[in-house]
């Protein structure tokens, strides 16, 4: 099952090196070399990271990694439109560093290093030893191994006339990283960016009402409301986010379709003439493919992070204890953003004794602490999807507006206060919850899912 | 250049253009009328058979009740072990009514409803019940009712009594009459469409039966049914037993809000629903074969067209390739050609096709269309399969023409 | 001399059981203007299609201009066509819905890109700077033939042939003509192959081979 999941991953990355391997057509050992120690490297960094730091610091790093990739994207992108729409082509100190083994390889084990990290996300099962480790890491180095020489074979079957620029390797990197990226919800890119934008929009039409720039009159205001009133609709932050995320790509296509023919204005045979035109026309041609598939493989990336395949949200149980008078204290902005409409399990032990529950909050906005059981089934947990939770055993579908109420195969609620800026819920009620409906369910115990 | 060659061998051709055009706008149009029709079907069907429309009804059983559930057990619904799925329910009180209105007499049936009722019970959240939440599909033009004196009222019926949204209307049962005020039209693609909505009470009172309801509506989140579902809870091992219970089968469900409204049978519709759905199932099949067999028809036409065309432009060809055109720029022109009359014959094709399928659809199954937005693509597609497949042929041959053999002389 | 540009060796063409050219060895120097004789039926424009690339031989080698026809694939041979060859037909074969700058972009579009400016330059090279925008019904045969003159030596190829490129010429039209292809011949210096039953426009070639039933019966040089 592992493996599967892995292949979407495995498959981008191996796009990458198939762009790398074209681009740097003359460094190709280069790229061979330092891909597979960038893919192992990350393998093994990414691992190290899980095991030494809570899941947040690993998912929170590559993240950065993609975020900034994505942001040299846009940077390049602009600079190549002004570079192409320049009157002079200058042979810049840029273009020539581009094409050192240094920047090959620099990119290719960066681009190894980060899909393997990516890779790893998969599964955070921290490994538990060093061996374990070690067999993890040497596994990803054979794995990289064989791919990078089965892409090397690949590669080898295209055509001579198709070649890649270095703006179309930029982008065919990034965009194959975060398609690779946008299966996996912690690491994905574009739905906080849409996010992002919806809530800067907010701000901005906040800021601007205070500072009273939106006249209070009678006439103007239901005019004006109404356009007010798209600002602060869903598809903004969307739409938003689509033309963040495609603009680079789109900048890079219109950056390569302007690159300047090569002057042929002294030839003076008219077909020699025409015939140097059509082949400078033909290779740009060529070269416009990668930032078009790049294009498509950003909508598949936007796509797959709007509409999640329909795996349900079911994070680990975070494992806490209870402070000297017996409460769970849990804050409510914490490692964990407990608001965030998602919901987060945990499993508290008090000897041998164990029970497993849940925060979130309801569409309502009522915060619920509720036992990953309900009083019925055989406490097999729960799991989120679009609007509602799902019984793992039963496969019943509640709606999210119910959590939080007792009955049917609703999990069973559990008696919490909030102090403060915290959660917090007596531990023994919890264990005694737990243990007098799990013991009516159970008769064999059994982990979680 | 390829498109001054196709302009002006468009504008020098126009009859052999507008053939080709006329086939591929034909193709188009059957398969956007029928793929759209075949989409209503399963769309209305999917509505219908879906999880969270209507999907148990109550009904009372022969024996007790005097043949009418009683109001006041309605709230119990919302108290049963499964209450957390049952996103709506609706009662109905039905009654036949002669009704008149601007001089006009038909007679039809009233339904007494809630539209969209505050539900307070005890120990509960209060909700909010009735047909506004399990039917969404209803078209209503015009407003949901909202005094007690007013009624929507079926399209079908409207249009026999000639009544339009703010016309007044008169309902007589037994001598007794009541005015109603129509807010509303509605287009269902039911049998509702021949009925009258009006407020439980009102209607009630008209048909003096305080109190009482004929069937209820409910609409539950429940398991799709599968072979465990299936079985009998009393042949079940203990194990099984609990699992079945604490599943929200439609069954299981429709057993709960059985047991709390008295005098009650409670069967889930898809009971009902099937026979209906095995038979629309194989008219879409119909549908999906016509739609084949025209894209098929149209296709050879395309062809036929091509053929001849291709062989009044031998020379034409012969002398493109004598100037020295390769087999791929032969094709550009000859492909550009037909994709750029199939994409106008895919375009207009899907508007007359859209036309067409609501003409068969008012006519044939009496309900108006709404054609889904995914059917203008699907045009363009088939045009375009129609297309590339017709000139297959033509295009070989065109590829084969010797310059030699044709630029004699 | 010139370097050789068309050189055959056995070069023979049959369709079916009928011998349309017999074992042929011929040699043309680059620069050459050769002019073709026989009666219809002879085999010379067998052998103008076979050169041009229009056709392939039965047996025998053919090179010309260094590479061998007989190895190049059907696209292979279009681009020789495209880049090598100019043929002026005596049909003219114009496209008839397309103007008489249009004919001959065409020409540069199959071989590179269209270039109108280079195409107007062309037509008014032979004359005929005022008929740009006429369609081929417009004009006269000599006016089509002109037009096929430019589209021929658009590409500036290294071969032009003519097939009985003024038989259907008046008299005043083929002299017209035949000038032209001198004059152009001078400027371009490509070599022309050229069939023809008459006398007369044979004469205007540096040599003239005659061919009978295939073969090659007579040859001749003239004295220009």
């Amino acid at each position: 099952m592992v493996a599967l999941k892995l292949i979407p991953h495995l498959l981008s990355w191996a796009g990458i090196l198939l762009v790398l391997l074209r681009g740097y057509s003359e460094r190709r050992s280069v790229v061979m070399k330092t891909s597979i120690t960038g893919f192992t490297g990350g393998v093994a960094g990414a691992i190290i990271l899980f095991r030494t730091f809570p899941e947040t610091i690993p998912f929170g790093s590559i993240k950065t990694a993609l975020a900034v990739s994505f942001f040299l994207l846009w940077v390049f992108s602009v600079a190549a439109v002004y570079s192409s729409t320049a009157r002079r082509v200058p042979i810049s100190r840029r273009g020539r560093f581009v094409n050192t083994s240094l920047c090959a390889g620099a990119v290719a084990f960066l681009a190894g290093m980060v899909a393997g990290a990516i890779c790893t996300c998969r599964f955070p099962a921290t490994a538990s030893n060093t061996l374990t480790f070690i067999v993890l890491v040497l596994a990803a180095g054979a794995l990289a191994y064989a791919l990078v020489f089965c892409v090397r074979i690949i590669e080898r079957l295209l055509p001579p006339s198709f070649t890649v620029s270095p703006s179309g390797m930029l982008i065919a990197v990034v965009a194959f990283l975060l398609f690779s990226s946008s299966s996996i919800l912690r690491l994905d890119l574009f739905s906080p960016l849409s996010m992002k934008v919806m809530k800067g929009i907010h701000d901005f039409v906040h800021q601007f009402m205070e500072s009273i720039l939106i006249p209070d009159h009678l006439f103007v205001r239901s005019v004006v409301w109404k356009y007010i009133g798209i600002l602060f609709s869903k598809g903004v932050g969307f739409w938003g986010g689509m033309v963040i995320w495609f603009t680079p790509a789109f900048l890079i296509v219109l950056a390569v379709n302007f690159e300047r023919l090569p002057s042929v204005a002294h030839i003076r045979q008219g077909a020699q003439r025409r015939k140097l035109l059509a082949a400078a026309i033909k290779a740009r041609r060529h070269r416009l493919v990668i930032p078009l598939l790049s294009v498509v493989i950003l909508a598949a990336a936007a796509y797959q992070s709007s509409f999640p395949s329909t795996e349900y949200w079911d994070p680990k149980p975070i494992p806490i204890s209870a402070n000297q008078s017996g409460e769970i204290i849990i804050p409510k902005k914490g490692e964990v953003n407990l608001e965030d409409g998602k919901l987060h399990k945990y499993l508290f032990k008090q000897g041998d004794r164990e029970a497993r529950f849940f925060i979130m909050v309801t569409p309502e906005g009522q915060l619920t602490v509720d036992l990953d059981a309900c009083a019925i089934c055989k406490p097999d947990g729960y799991g989120q999807a679009e609007g509602s939770v799902i019984c793992y055993y039963c496969k019943t579908l509640i709606p999210l507006e119910t959590v939080g109420k007792p009955g049917g195969c609703n999990p069973v609620p559990v008696v919490f206060s909030v102090k403060g800026d915290n959660v917090a819920i007596n531990g023994m009620t919890l264990i005694n919850t737990w243990g007098s409906t799990v013991q009516a369910t159970t008769r064999v115990k059994e982990g979680g899912k | 250049m390829l498109f001054r060659i196709l302009k002006n061998s468009f504008l020098k051709r126009p009859k052999a253009v507008f053939l080709i055009f006329l086939s591929v706008a034909m193709g188009a149009a059957v398969a956007t009328a029928f793929l759209g029709i075949a989409g209503e079907i399963s769309h209305k069907m999917a509505l219908e058979l879906r999880s969270y429309g209507a999907n148990i009804l109550l009904e009372p059983s022969a024996v007790e009740g005097g043949g009418f559930l009683r109001e006041e057990d309605l709230p119990k619904i919302k108290t049963v072990f499964w209450k957390y799925n049952i996103t709506g329910f609706t009662p109905y009180l039905f009654g036949v009514a002669d009704f008149s209105a601007g001089g006009k007499k038909e007679r039809g049936v009233v339904s007494g409803t809630w539209f969209a009722k505050q539900l307070e019970v005890p120990g509960e959240d209060p909700s909010v019940q009735g047909i506004k939440g399990i039917a969404p599909w209803w078209e209503v033009q015009g407003t949901w009712p909202e005094g007690p004196d007013e009624a929507i009222v079926g399209a079908t019926l409207a249009k026999r009594l000639g009544v339009i949204v703010g016309k007044e209307l008169d309902a007589t049962v037994h001598g007794r009459t009541q005015r109603f005020r129509v807010v509303g039209v509605v287009t269902t693609g039911g049998y509702e469409e021949e009925q009258l909505f009006a407020p439980l009470v009102t209607v009630q009172s008209l048909l003096q039966k305080q109190g009482k309801v004929s069937r209820v509506l409910v609409s539950a989140l429940t398991v799709p049914m599968d072979e465990f579902g299936k079985k009998d809870p009393a042949s079940m091992s203990k194990d099984e037993y609990e699992k079945w219970y604490c599943t929200a089968y439609v069954t299981s469900v429709a057993k709960n809000v059985e047991e709390v409204m008295a005098g009650s049978r409670a069967k889930p519709i898809w009971q009902i629903a099937s026979a209906e759905g095995s038979l629309l199932k194989k008219l879409n099949n119909v549908m999906l074969l016509l739609t084949v067999l025209a894209l098929v028809a149209s296709a050879t036409a395309v062809s036929t067209s091509l053929m001849a065309s291709m062989a009044e432009r031998g020379p034409e060809i012969a002398l493109m390739k004598a100037v020295g055109a390769d087999r791929f720029q032969i094709s550009a022109i000859f492909v550009g050609e037909t994709l750029i009359i199939s994409i106008a014959g895919g375009v207009v094709g899907y508007l007359l096709g859209d036309q067409l399928a609501g003409i068969i659809s008012r006519t044939v199954f009496n309900s108006a269309i709404t054609s889904p937005l995914w059917l203008f693509p699907t045009a363009i597609i088939s045009a375009l399969v129609v297309a590339i497949a017709g000139s297959v042929a033509p295009l070989r041959r065109a590829l084969l023409i010797e310059p030699v053999k044709v630029l004699k002389g | 001399m010139a370097e050789t540009i068309i050189e055959t060796n056995g070069l023979t063409r049959s369709y079916g059981d009928i011998c349309a050219l017999k074992p042929l060895d011929l040699q043309v120097p680059e620069g050459e203007w050769l002019s073709v004789m026989g009666h219809s039926g002879s085999g010379k424009s067998t052998l103008m299609n076979l050169v041009g690339g229009l056709d392939r031989p039965s047996d025998g080698s053919l090179r010309v201009g260094g590479e061998d026809l007989l190895a190049l694939s059907e696209d292979g041979l279009a681009r020789f066509r495209r880049e090598f060859v100019g043929i002026i037909f005596q049909q003219h074969h114009l496209i008839p819905y397309l103007t008489a700058v249009e004919n001959v972009m065409m020409a540069q579009y199959f071989h590179s890109v269209p270039d109108e400016a280079e195409a107007r330059t062309a037509l008014e090279r032979v004359g005929l700077g005022h008929r740009l925008k006429n369609r081929p019904g417009e004009l006269s045969g000599g006016e089509q033939q002109r037009v096929c003159i430019a589209r021929a030596i658009i590409n500036s190829p290294k071969l032009l042939l003519g097939d009985e490129p003024t038989g259907n010429l008046d008299n005043k039209s083929t002299i017209m003509v035949m000038e032209l292809l001198k004059e152009l011949r001078a400027e371009e210096r490509f070599t022309v192959i050229m069939v023809t039953h008459n006398q007369e426009v044979a004469a205007w070639g540096d040599r003239t081979i005659y061919l009978d039933d295939g073969v090659l019966v007579r040859e001749e040089r003239m004295n220009s």
